[in-house]
């Protein structure tokens, strides 16, 4: 059961991998909103490329780690996630 | 003593307290932290963190009572470890008790400097245990900067916005003491204030196993006997989590703002005496100690109180009655002497932080508070035990010595009631 990887999921891995809480709603109302808007941090978004992969078990790859708003990095990941599923 | 940096009386930029940080054993807050100082309670327990309580450390000073997610935001509990969760909350405190705000058109005017001995063992002891449970792949990116010695320095300055000279001293116990000589030469070199102490939480299992390879930590297990320094029961030290963070600020900085001045920052100097064997501490202190009087300008019998060591070794305790007679010649033996930190444990580089918290609200309050659970004393000192005692105190010195051979002495003096 692969992605894709919602904004709700998102936000609660913002939560749990950095501490930040953050309203999915907001997020997804905002398509321009950074990461850093958010507060989060690069490290903060390598954790949860990582925690996704783990989920996922497969590599999430570069591009999502250098994402800088919400929408680009789901855009990347749930493409990654959905291509030869 | 060979000083490098321009001092005091060249730059005329002499460094006073402005603002007190506690989180201790024995109280979180200052008000809390000196009732129970100056009545001599002891917090000494058992230990009682998840890990801990099957090693042989039966006794230390657990800080009770903090609850982090009251005083931190959430972002930084998930990415930084225990200790720098008590820096940030004693920065806090000290910055509230100082009135000072970040001055975001001035974000050079504050610097950071915090010392640190054992860093963040126990985020670091979970992250290791997911790599080798599960793989790297389940290690936390803020394992790179939560478990290293500068996180509460960096962390404290990145949530103020404090972008002034920022510094870590990784020295040893003494580096507390140490913190505030490398933060009054970066007052002296520009800097208007700096936030400076030090925090420690080393009671998380990786950590306590690390620390059972010091032959100083006492495994006694009665609370009241396992920390007795200068006394025939002397066992070893008890360990113990927490410390304080302070405001220091240029003097004339800060009565233009009209800040309290709460004690001024006489004199620091230290030296290093190996770990070749606790003698070898004597003529390292005493040296420290002479140097801090000369900065200061003092002369022995100016020391009204002395905040010891107190490390609870023979050799050691010896080692520092010693030192201290060596370098205020026959004033040691009428000098006050007291170690409070009997009561609450050794916090390593915070227990000199926390001393110097206590020498602060002592000369604030003509109070000598007590050494707790010490009756009879081997040492030709005037050793307080019992009661607090009243008296008049203008200047304090404080010591500290470290386990790998750091030995620091730092003077303090009240502001006349006339000048604050």
């Amino acid at each position: 059961m692969n992605g894709p990887v919602t904004f709700d999921e998102l936000a609660s891995l913002m939560k749990g991998r950095a501490g930040l809480s953050v309203d999915p709603g907001e997020m997804e109302k905002r398509p321009e909103a950074t990461f850093e808007e958010f507060n989060l941090d690069s490290l903060g978004l390598l954790g949860i490329v990582s925690e996704l992969e783990n989920r996922y078990g497969r590599q999430i790859g570069d591009e999502a780690d250098s994402c800088k708003t919400p929408h680009s990095f789901l855009q990347s990941v749930n493409a990654q996630l959905t291509l030869g599923a | 003593m060979k000083r490098t940096s321009p001092d005091r009386s060249t730059t005329g930029r002499q460094t006073v307290v402005t603002g007190l940080g506690v989180i201790a054993p024995n109280g979180v807050g200052t008000d809390a932290f000196w009732k129970a100082v100056q009545q001599g309670v002891s917090v000494l327990g058992p230990v009682t963190r998840e890990g801990c309580t099957e090693l042989p450390l039966r006794v230390a000073g657990e800080v009770a009572g903090f609850d982090p997610a009251l005083l931190v935001e959430g972002r930084y509990l998930v990415q930084t470890d225990r200790f720098t969760h008590f820096a940030m909350a004693a920065a806090d405190l000290a910055l509230g008790d100082a009135q000072l705000e970040h001055d975001p058109q001035s974000p050079f005017a504050i610097g950071v400097v915090t010392a640190a001995g054992s860093g963040g063992g126990e985020f670091g002891q979970g992250e290791l245990q997911q790599l080798w449970g599960q793989g790297p792949h389940f290690v936390g990116p803020y394992q790179s900067i939560a478990w290293f010695y500068a996180a509460s320095t960096g962390q404290i300055s990145i949530r103020g916005g404090f972008q002034g000279p920022c510094g870590v001293l990784a020295n040893d116990e003494a580096g507390g003491l140490d913190a505030f000589g490398h933060a009054c030469r970066t007052i002296r070199r520009g800097t208007d204030a700096v936030v400076v102490g030090a925090t420690e939480a080393p009671l998380a299992p990786y950590s306590v196993v690390c620390q059972l390879g010091y032959p100083e930590l006492s495994l006694a297990t009665d609370p009241h006997r396992a920390y007795l320094p200068f006394t025939d029961d002397a066992c070893g030290f008890s360990p113990a989590e927490g410390g304080a963070m302070f405001v220091v600020e240029e003097e004339s900085a800060a009565r233009r703002r009209g800040a309290p001045v709460r004690a001024v920052v006489a004199g620091h100097a230290a030296t290093f005496t190996g770990t070749a064997g606790w003698e070898h501490s004597r003529p390292g202190l005493a040296r420290a100690i002479q140097g801090a009087l000369d900065e200061a300008g003092c002369s022995a019998e100016d020391i009204d109180v002395v905040f010891a060591d107190a490390l609870g070794v023979p050799a050691a305790d010896q080692a520092e009655a010693l030192a201290i007679a060596d370098a205020l010649g026959p004033h040691a033996a009428n000098v006050p002497v007291t170690a409070p930190k009997t009561g609450f444990g050794r916090a390593y580089s915070a227990a000199s932080a926390l001393d110097v918290a206590t020498a602060v609200l002592a000369l604030e309050h003509g109070v000598v508070p007590p050494t707790p659970n010490i009756t009879e004393v081997r040492h030709d000192l005037d050793l307080v035990t019992g009661e607090a005692r009243a008296t008049e105190l203008r200047t304090a010195l404080v010591l500290s010595r470290g386990l790998m051979g750091c030995n620091s002495a730092l003077v303090l003096r009240r502001v006349p009631d006339d000048r604050r």
